[in-house]
């Protein structure tokens, strides 16, 4: 009771804190600045979308800024150039597509700058983020004795020319995160934008038919942003689920109680309780045999 | 005739008694305290178990302690009644409804007890909606029923024939406590036939008792066995936990005895010989019971395993030595050497013992559950540090005096409405030694 | 560090990349694979967008949520858990500074209050000559728990994925549990506890473990809401050492966020171990020993934890 009493006071002055120094923000020039990181994504070499990641720094710390909203433009931030809103979640991220409007614009050239602007309103400094990106296809295939083979070909004067010197990294798929086929963390591409990347994760489980997703993927690339390309391929063990769930046992469920001690406790039960039952009937034959006197 | 005389006689003396001032007077106190444990209770109800001294790692206090304690004290119906019956000893005839009276009684508040432990009582019903057979607590809800209705069709049988006694004494009052003795033994006629029939139920029914009695103390114990904790995880549990509990019920019967004989007068039946007897029984229980503590305590001494050596030094001769020392010297050690000789086992000397072993028996109970819980594997870090100790608070006292009060309470309606020696039994067995 | 990104990317891509293999073919289709985002289904309504070729393709609207929109899940849902997975956490000693932001992410994330800490880091030193070190305990979700042995009213659980959770609408409170578990992971709400008003008008929920009520037993859950949306525990993803790794033994991998091991060989590399293992309980969380310590023992003394800190005999 008595900490109930202490939390509601503390919380209700720290509300009405709050939008004062707001407003005493908007007044005076110290607002807090955006950091804002925007990237370009493209996924199997079809879906594109842009990521906007929000962040400020407080008591030296980051700190992700939810709620804040962007416009995000193609070349250009004028309307025609209008490519979509994002409104970052609780964790300071947003993403958006490329809309069909855009079309003919991003098809004109292999180069592109994206620019995400926020506006004046909220707790923050309007920001302007730009991001540019080449054309690039990462292309991903499998050799002799499990080697993977990735290539990366950039657009470059209306034809894909493979490009050196690129880090990619080549992994398996898992839930959650990706899981690198070897010990290498990172491969560089030749002259010819290939790697080979050795599978060294013989046995690691697949899905329930063996199959893997092997992933190629280039992260926060200067000038191709992130790509990552998928290939299924049977090379996992067939993953065979331990059925242990809803067996009997002395941890299941009310009903799967093991054999042996159901027939312990139904022995045990049921002989006392017929004694018991039988008593009950003794008590009903000596009222009667009460009433024959 | 000689004989009639004796039996009116011996009817009057055994005959249920109004109270008497110190009996108003001792109804009353049970009675304030019962009320003040139930606004005890109130207070939890209201703000939760926080209003104890139990913490994340002391997660069991005296509420589980008390409990085991009742659950130990039910198994004296069992003792006396029926194995004694059953060894077809006859000295402790006049004991046996003190005995039955004892267990009914404490068993009804080993289960309320349980329920005042109980985070959620309102969800008392999903025990058996929900009940996991493979759970110990539900293993000791089942046995304690069982237990229950055997004791009060054990505590019902050999009452029929004092039924008819009662009814035929206050045949022409239509008092309430009339209308109950008819409705519950108008039946009993007492002809050859019924004497039958009730004389072999009984006979089954001690039979049946014992393993029922052994089956729920056994039950109990494994709250604390099947953990893994240094104390409770023993194979030694059982025999234990029923060796104690044999101990601290024949100390419970001794008081009542002493107790019964000086309020109702009734020194020519329960004569220095059943004192002498009981005594008997008694140091050989202690005796058992000091057995059974050494098996306990010393082989795990002797080992000195990690988790074990802090708990076991804790107890020798740390935190909670003088409560164990207390314990083993005041529940064991003393009456053994008291019991042992023929002027101990008088009826005052018999007395004091009963009330030692009773008390020694209470704390040992404190101190099996809660020493065990303040060692556990892990280190007690990143807790508030009241979690550190336990001390039962005020609420807890008063709920655990409210509980034992209330024991006190039924044994003492009980033994209003129903005469605490059975009198026909009396009766009979007077008969057949004049034969 | 792009923890937080990478596993919202890593989700986000789930739905995307299905779609996008599936783009040119029948966009309507759901070829999602086993191991993510089966949970989201699709609206049947359709955006269109634009591709890295230039061409209009179309998306379920359901996939292009980074958080998506999971459906309710039932009691016996909570209760039967997720399936073909086996969680699993990785503890690496070594890092660990008894920084706390474990803690304090998971005490936020629900709602916990003072004094109760589902995570609590021990300072731990076996011996007189043994290194001292920090180790954070969670539930270890065993798979013979012995706390699911001796619930008598299938309040506490083992899921198919590894799981153990409470149900709290069906605790008696009588804290056998509390009792049983060795590890001392479990918390009892002793009194009312203090949530903020929109979580306690909530009704119940096994995976969230939210809102607690007064009188029933509570634990680390292992955030089954998180995974569902294919997400880490808030231990994993706030420690700033990368201390946590959880993941699918099924898949033979953990992730904290940053680095992601093939489980088998790190255990085995690494030396991983159990807690307790001699008691047969079988926990779900592997130990790395602290050897090679990034830290000094003594760097973590200056934090603070929650409540008083009892230090190692």
């Amino acid at each position: 009771m008595k900490r109930l009493c202490n939390f509601y006071p503390l919380l209700f002055s720290l509300c009405l804190q709050l939008p004062a120094s707001f407003s005493a923000n908007a007044q005076d020039s110290a607002r807090k600045s955006l950091l804002v990181d925007l990237s370009y994504h493209s996924l199997n070499n079809a879906v594109v979308y842009l990521s906007v990641h929000a962040k400020t720094k407080e008591k030296g710390k980051f700190v992700p800024v939810g709620g804040a909203r962007f416009h995000l433009y193609l070349d250009k931030d004028s309307a025609a150039c209008f490519a979509g809103d994002a409104l970052t979640d609780t964790k300071g991220a947003a993403i958006t597509f490329l809309p069909p409007s855009l079309q003919h614009q991003w098809n004109s050239a292999a180069t592109h700058t994206f620019i995400a602007v926020s506006g004046d309103e909220g707790a923050f400094n309007p920001s302007r983020t730009e991001a540019s990106v080449v054309k690039a296809h990462l292309e991903i295939d499998t050799g002799q004795g499990r080697t993977i083979i990735a290539k990366i070909v950039e657009l470059k004067n209306g034809e894909w020319v493979p490009v050196k010197a690129v880090e990619i990294k080549v992994a398996i798929r898992r839930s959650g995160s990706d899981l690198a086929v070897s010990d290498k963390d990172s491969y560089t591409t030749d002259s010819t934008g290939t790697i080979s990347a050795e599978f060294h994760r013989d046995g690691i489980p697949g899905d329930k038919n063996g199959l893997l997703t092997l992933v190629a993927k280039v992260e926060d690339n200067d000038s191709y942003g992130n790509l990552r390309v998928e290939k299924s391929e049977p090379w996992g063990a067939v993953l065979k689920l331990a059925d242990t769930f809803d067996k009997r046992s002395l941890w299941a469920a009310r009903f799967k109680t093991p054999i042996w001690l159901l027939f312990m406790e139904y022995s045990i039960f049921l002989s006392v309780w017929s004694v018991v039952i039988y008593l009950v009937f003794q008590i009903i034959k000596i009222i009667k045999a009460g009433r024959l006197a | 005739m000689e004989n009639s005389i004796d039996n009116n006689a011996i009817t009057h003396d055994l005959l249920p008694m109004r109270f008497g001032r110190w009996g108003k007077i001792w109804t009353f106190i049970l009675l304030l305290f019962c009320a003040v444990g139930a606004y005890a209770y109130f207070l939890q109800l209201k703000n939760g178990l926080v209003v104890t001294d139990m913490g994340d790692y002391v997660s069991w206090g005296i509420y589980i302690s008390n409990f085991v304690f009742f659950v130990a004290i039910s198994l004296v119906g069992s003792l006396i009644t029926a194995v004694l019956r059953l060894a077809n000893v006859h000295w402790s005839t006049p004991l046996t409804r003190i005995a039955e009276i004892i267990a009914v009684s404490a068993i009804i508040f080993a289960s309320l007890i349980i329920i005042v432990d109980m985070g959620r009582p309102e969800r008392f019903l999903s025990l058996l909606l929900h009940g996991r057979l493979q759970s110990p607590i539900i293993w000791d809800v089942i046995v304690i029923s069982t237990y229950f209705v055997l004791s009060l069709l054990l505590l019902y049988f050999p009452l029929l024939p004092d039924l008819k006694i009662l009814i035929r004494v206050n045949a022409n009052s239509s008092s309430r406590l009339n209308k109950l003795y008819r409705l519950l033994g108008s039946f009993w006629k007492g002809n050859p036939e019924q004497v039958r029939l009730s004389e072999k139920a009984i006979n089954i029914m001690c039979i049946t008792i014992i393993p029922v009695a052994f089956c729920i103390h056994t039950v109990t114990s494994w709250l604390f066995a099947t953990t893994y904790r240094p104390g409770w995880d023993s194979t030694n549990f059982g025999g234990y936990f029923i060796s104690g509990a044999f101990l601290v019920g024949a100390g419970a019967v001794v008081v009542a005895m002493f107790v019964f004989r000086k309020a109702y007068h009734l020194e020519k039946y329960i004569t220095e010989l059943h004192f002498d007897k009981m005594g008997k029984v008694l140091v050989m229980l202690a005796l058992l019971y000091l057995y059974f503590n050494i098996n306990e305590y010393l082989v795990p001494a002797f080992k000195m395993r990690k988790p074990e050596s802090a708990h076991l030094l804790d107890l020798f001769a740390g935190e909670f030595a003088p409560l164990f020392w207390f314990a083993i010297l005041v529940g064991m050690l003393i009456p053994i050497g008291i019991l042992l000789f023929k002027k101990g086992r008088k009826p005052l000397p018999m007395f004091v013992v009963g009330v030692m072993v009773v008390v020694g028996a209470w704390f040992k109970r404190y101190l099996i559950v809660t020493p065990t819980l303040l060692h556990p594997f892990l280190p007690m870090q990143d807790v508030p540090e009241k979690y550190h100790h336990y001390f039962p608070s005020w609420q807890e006292w008063a709920i655990t005096m409210g509980s034992l009060a209330g024991t006190l309470l039924v044994i003492t309606f009980l033994a209003r409405i129903f005469p605490i020696i059975p009198i026909q039994e009396t009766i009979t067995e007077q008969h057949e030694k004049a034969v | 560090m792009n923890q937080e990104n990478n596993s919202r990317r890593e989700f986000l891509l789930s739905g995307l990349t299905a779609a996008a293999l599936a783009a040119g073919c029948s966009p309507k289709k759901n070829p999602f694979d086993e191991y993510a985002g089966n949970e989201v289904k699709p609206t049947g309504e359709m955006v269109k967008l634009l591709s890295v070729d230039g061409e209009v393709i179309e998306m379920d609207k359901a996939f292009l949520k980074p958080v998506p929109d999971l459906p309710h899940v039932s009691n016996s849902e909570e209760r039967k858990g997720m399936e073909g997975k086996k969680f699993v956490m990785v503890i690496d000693l070594s890092r660990c500074k008894n920084v706390g932001a474990c803690k304090k992410a998971c005490n936020h994330a629900h709602q916990l209050n003072p004094g109760q800490n589902w995570i609590k880091i021990l300072e731990m030193q076996e011996a007189v000559h043994t290194a001292p070190y920090w180790e954070p305990t969670t539930c270890m979700h065993c798979d013979e728990p012995p706390c699911v042995k001796v619930c008598p009213v299938d309040a506490t659980f083992k899921r198919q994925d590894g799981i153990v959770l409470i149900d709290s609408d069906r605790c008696i409170g009588c804290r056998f549990c509390m009792a049983a578990c060795p590890y001392s992971s479990r918390v009892f709400n002793w009194e009312e506890p203090i949530l903020e008003k929109e979580v306690a008008a909530q009704p119940y929920s096994c995976e969230t473990s939210m809102p607690q009520k007064k009188g029933t037993v509570s634990k680390c859950d292992f955030c089954p809401d998180m995974a569902r949306m294919g997400e880490l525990p808030h231990c994993v993803s706030a420690c700033p050492n990368g201390v946590f790794a959880f993941g699918d033994i099924n898949e033979d991998s953990v992730t904290n966020g940053a680095e992601t091991w093939r489980f088998s060989d790190l255990i085995r590399d690494k030396a991983g171990y159990r807690l307790m293992e001699d008691l047969g309980t079988k926990p779900s969380v592997y130990y790395l020993p602290p050897a090679n310590r990034t830290f000094p023992f003594e760097s973590g003394l200056e934090k603070d934890s929650t409540g008083a800190v009892t230090p190692a005999k």
